[in-house]
């Protein structure tokens, strides 16, 4: 067990040198540069000059380059060239956020989705079922942001039950903070329980085909237990991994949740550095949800044992 | 002869009416999408205009409508981007194998560590956001998932019976590859198809709302949607309609999606 | 559980959230997190705007945009426009409690002249941009001292510029024993509390504070007293959601879109007020274009748009239209430059015909930031020219890409925004120069080029205006601009808040008081 997440991990190295080297390179291809915007109108050759110096931008790329790497290697990502904070514990802090409201929607759909996919396929094909699959295909199909803004106008404006604009972290109170994350967190759990709830019911399909199953049944346990000890347990590996996938790419999505709520997570960190041209951070949040996605992928399949037994980690 | 599922039915319906749609736009729209009228001001739906206007008195419905032709055009030229440039990659991959194959691979898997949008959303930095640009950056984006299939399925039947008969027989690897290997990724790749049309549209929309998608004035849902974002409290049609156009094409292409695997691929049946 | 056991007391908590909870506080919000708090180093707008509640200069802006004591009860020019000896008011204390003397402004000056301060305007008195401080000295507790190697007319607007922070005097404790920066203890009517990046910025009322004299506010002058316990500034990037936030009470005051004016006024429990400030929308046009360089063409350009039209609907009918670059405000605005452009399509059409026009494409690039009309500028002055039978496009870029085009003169057109200037010798300075040295600048013709560099060393307004005016008409021929309007400065706030007034897009939280 020990030795196969070393060698994963192993393995993941040169993927995350090639995200960082092609980032890095990438990012500078983009028209338009930090110092220059920092300056705006305003922007005389001399200052711009003096900036650029200042910023390390007058070096050349390859020279950049490898200053960045260096520091890396350190653990050091550099600072904003904006706010001039160093970029590792902006991130961080702009992470828990993301992963907050991520973790807690997952979590909640998971507790929800899990059971109903597989009521759903036990009785597969029955009005539970078209009912079930019939909602979380629609449920699906409903982009985050736009059942944001439906929220926002109905619960922030129309009723005036939550607040709008704001986010308070949970740390600092738990009471606000929970007032402050509903909306977001209930956008992100609906549209992710249509996803879940498809994979789960399709996973016990699978494992409701298979030959112990009907042992099972054939051995006379009732339909409940049968749906208990087996199918459930069996079902719930494929989902595990899915999960995964789907905690890897709400990085990415949470971007348009934290635009339409205003909070300071990761995937505005990431939009708002884009448009400032701020390298430094724009590299390490890429590098960083990289980094995130394959951990993440890794823990799933380390975990992957426990709930499938029939495969083992090596 | 199967009897079509509703999921099929519906989803087909709803297609069906987005392509004809599409192909209208090309014709004939109420009035032209860009068009502007100073009078008619985020002008409520009505007799004039059905669903009404926007802030530069631009008539909404027509404006859908040629939405739908840019995101039906830029979703096919995506996908088919994405699944031509990954199943050469994929094919070539799981064929030549060797050191070959283990750089591609680990260049695409160092592309499938981000999640798509972020991916194109760095790509679409570079290369400019405009229409042209956002089919190459989301094309790149999913071009992987698809490279991987492929080489995946490749690799699967390189050691079946029929391809060493092939090769007994003494066709060429190139023969090879395309009378027999291709045909085998048709069922996958068209699942894979489908719903990366679903993803498509729903990265489009998502990266103009964000500001970084088909720039205006040519009218996408998702740039409707943002440009309409601040007038929503006193123009609710413009938050309403965009989105329902988003959310009802989705829902077409996840049914018919589910209703292609279901015949083509039983084993993913429901996924 | 934990989770289940929230979403049941969440539906409990979910009724009594809207309204303020401390009647004492001001909600603000800004539209993008400040860079920094240490002044005029890094910054942008929103930086100085809440940066300036806590510190302030020896001088500053009027309401009119002239400059006067602030810190100074007064000051002194020489004969010889050399030696400037400033005078400071008795009794004004730091935040930290200290006493301000001309040893504090002494340590503050020495620190911005230093190079390692980085201090942004540094350039303008440092001699790199021709004008340089000789010397600084403090000869007794109440005064300090600066000579300069050349006479200016300028170097009092500088020490005001809020860009430059005013130069705000702050006790040598803002500093670390290392030099590096910690806060700003200053001596304005706002401590700083706490600034949560990415968040929020609190600051508290300034107990021991020392207002300038004046009984009503005055630009950065006049009263100032604080008149709340707090304020804070939350970040709220998207102006679609500040503008849910001020109706459904969360937000107290902030600045808003010229779009939603109407609305928020209809809104019961809101006021808006709105003022012309010194930001210039309009198109530059690049005179090096093959197509362009033809002046004809430009003229034409001019001609073919509907300026009324324009105005009122980019800014709901809130604007007024000024071709000019002087500011409407400012006391150069006089009959010569209230002259712009004539709308006349025949006329345009006759001009397109000499200019040998033959429908060949022009693109007009613009970007879809939400603060300034950009686009939507953009999108109407493609509609008529187009219907002036100009082929005229639209490429909408990142304002990054744009930037980048703007500085390095790559385009046609562009719909662009130029940031205030009060004094007229800055706002052509601004346009005009060789495009040679600097491809950004639009206006490149040497004639027009000795008259405004007189500009810049003549103090005398009555000798000014001439000069000013016939700038405006060679502007008008020449066509290497078309601005069209003025940005509108939009302040929308609670009807509890006294005393509210816009002035020059920079929130000011002083004199306000909340009404329960």
């Amino acid at each position: 067990m020990l030795r196969f997440a070393l060698t994963r991990i192993l393995m993941s190295i040169p993927t995350l040198l090639i995200v960082a080297l092609s980032v890095f390179f990438l990012i500078r291809l983009i028209p338009g540069d930090p110092a220059s915007l920092m300056l705006g109108d305003l922007a005389d050759p001399a200052s711009l000059a003096d900036l650029k110096h200042r910023l390390g931008l007058d070096q050349s790329i390859v020279v950049q380059c490898a200053i960045w790497f260096g520091n890396l290697l350190h653990g050091d990502l550099g600072q904003s060239i904006t706010t001039q904070e160093p970029v590792l514990p902006l991130i961080l802090s702009r992470f828990w956020v993301s992963a907050q409201l991520v973790l807690v929607a997952v979590f909640i759909a998971c507790l929800i989705a899990v059971p109903a996919g597989v009521v759903a396929a036990w009785r597969q094909n029955s009005t539970v079922d078209v009912v079930l699959v019939g909602t979380a295909t629609l449920l699906l199909s409903i982009p985050t942001f736009w059942l944001g803004l439906l929220f926002l106008l109905f619960f922030g404006l129309k009723l005036q039950w939550l607040p709008i604009v704001g986010y308070v972290s949970l740390r600092d109170s738990f009471n606000e903070g929970i007032i402050y994350l509903f909306m977001p967190v209930l956008t992100l759990f609906l549209h992710e329980m249509g996803v879940i709830l498809r994979m789960a019911r399709a996973s016990t399909l699978e494992v409701l085909r298979l030959d112990y199953i009907t042992h099972a049944r054939a051995k006379g346990l009732s339909e409940g237990q049968v749906l208990r000890r087996h199918a459930f347990k069996n079902a719930f590996g494929p989902t595990w991994t899915l999960i995964g996938v789907v905690l890897g790419n709400l990085l990415g999505g949470v971007a348009v949740v934290e635009t339409v709520f205003t909070i300071p997570g990761l995937g505005r960190l990431l939009v708002d550095s884009l448009f400032s041209r701020d390298y430094p951070v724009i590299q390490g949040c890429l590098l960083f949800v990289a980094f995130t996605y394959v951990m993440v992928n890794l823990l799933v399949d380390l975990c992957y044992p426990i709930f499938d037994p029939r495969v083992t980690a090596e | 002869m199967k009897r079509f599922a509703p999921n099929a039915i519906i989803g087909g319906l709803i297609i069906g009416l987005l392509l004809l749609t599409a192909a209208l736009s090309l014709v004939w729209t109420p009035y032209d999408p860009l068009a502007l009228s100073f009078r008619a001001k985020l002008a409520a739906p009505g007799a004039e205009h059905w669903l009404g206007t926007d802030e530069f008195g631009r008539d909404v419905l027509s404006r859908l409508v040629t939405a739908a032709g840019t995101s039906v055009w830029i979703s096919l030229l995506t996908v088919s981007f994405a699944v031509s440039a990954g199943t050469v990659i994929g094919i070539l991959s799981g064929y030549i194998r060797g050191w070959f194959d283990r750089i591609v691979m680990s260049f695409n898997d160092a592309l499938l560590a981000f999640p798509g949008i972020l991916l194109a959303l760095g790509l679409l930095a570079i290369v400019g956001a405009n229409k042209y640009g956002i089919i190459v950056a989301l094309g790149l984006a999913y071009t992987p998932s698809v490279a991987r299939i492929v080489r995946g399925t490749v690799l699967s039947l390189r050691e079946r019976e029929f391809i060493s008969a092939s090769r007994v027989m003494g066709n060429s690897e190139a023969y090879t590859m395309f009378r027999h290997i291709m045909p085998n990724c048709v069922a996958p790749l068209t699942v894979l198809a489908t719903s990366m049309f679903g993803w498509v549209l729903l990265a489009e929309s998502s990266l103009s709302f964000l500001g970084l998608g088909v720039p205006p004035p040519a009218p996408t849902w998702g740039n409707m949607l943002a440009s309409g974002r601040p007038y929503i409290a006193q123009a609710v049609w413009l938050g309403i309609f965009p989105g329902l156009c988003i959310s009802i094409t989705l829902l077409g292409i996840n049914l018919l999606g589910d209703a292609i695997r279901d015949r083509l691929d039983p084993r993913m049946r429901g996924l | 559980m934990r989770i289940v056991y929230s979403l049941v007391a969440l539906a409990a908590l979910s009724l009594p959230v809207a309204g303020p909870v401390f009647a004492q506080t001001i909600t603000a919000s800004i539209p993008a997190d400040i860079r920094s708090t240490n002044p005029g180093v890094n910054r942008e707008d929103t930086t100085d705007a809440v940066v300036m509640h806590v510190i302030e200069g020896l001088v500053g802006y009027a309401e009119d945009t002239t400059v006067g004591p602030l810190l100074a009860e007064k000051y002194e020019i020489s004969g010889d426009g050399l030696t400037y000896t400033f005078t400071l008011r008795q009794g004004i204390k730091f935040h930290n409690g200290a006493d301000l003397t001309s040893a504090d402004v002494l340590w503050s000056w020495n620190r911005y002249l230093d190079p390692k301060t980085e201090w942004r305007c540094l350039s303008d008195v440092d001699g790199t941009n021709g004008l340089k401080i000789e010397s600084v000295a403090a000869p007794d507790p109440q005064t300090f001292v600066m000579k300069l190697n050349r006479p200016s007319v300028l170097f009092l607007d500088t020490l005001a510029r809020t860009d430059c922070a005013m130069a705000g005097i702050l006790h040598k404790d803002s500093v670390n024993a290392d030099g590096s920066w910690n806060k700003p203890i200053g001596t304005g009517p706002f401590k700083l509390d706490e600034w949560k990046r990415g968040q929020s910025i609190r600051l508290s009322a300034f107990e021991d504070y020392k207002s300038p004299p004046g009984d009503r506010r005055d630009g950065y002058l006049g009263s100032k007293r604080p008149l709340v316990k707090q304020l804070n500034f939350i970040i709220v990037p998207d102006s679609a959601t500040a503008k849910t936030g001020l109706l459904g009470g969360n937000i107290d005051i902030a600045q808003i879109q010229e779009s939603d004016v109407a609305e928020l006024q209809a809104s019961p429990n809101l006021d808006v007020k709105v003022l012309q400030n010194a930001v210039r929308h309009g198109l530059i046009i690049q005179t090096r274009d093959p197509l362009l360089k033809n002046a004809k063409l430009r003229q034409a350009i001019a001609a073919a748009i509907d300026y009324k039209e324009l105005v009122a609907t980019v800014t709901s009918g809130l604007g007024t239209v000024n071709n000019s670059p002087i500011y409407p405000g400012s006391r150069y605005f006089s009959a010569a430059e209230k002259e712009g452009f004539t709308y006349d399509s025949q006329k345009a059409s006759g001009l397109l015909k000499e200019a040998g026009y033959n429908g060949e494409p022009i693109t007009i690039i613009a970007n879809k930031r939400t603060t300034v009309p950009s686009y939507p500028v953009a999108v109407i002055a493609q509609a008529m020219l187009q219907a002036a039978g100009i082929n005229a496009q639209i490429e909408v870029m990142e304002w990054p890409a744009q930037l980048d085009r703007y500085n390095s003169g790559k385009y046609q057109i562009e719909s662009m925004s130029y940031s205030a200037r009060f004094d007229p010798a800055l706002a052509f300075e601004q346009i005009a120069g060789s495009k040679e040295k600097q491809p950004r600048k639009v206006w490149d013709v040497p004639q027009d080029q000795v008259l405004i560099d007189k500009l810049a060393v003549i103090g005398d307004p009555v000798e000014r205006q001439p000069i000013i005016d016939q700038l405006h008409k060679r502007m008008l021929e020449e066509v290497p601009v078309i601005f069209t309007h003025n940005e509108n400065d939009c302040v929308a706030f609670s009807r509890k808040l006294q005393g509210v007034t816009p002035w020059q897009s920079k929130l000011r939280l002083w004199e306000i008081s909340v009404q329960n």
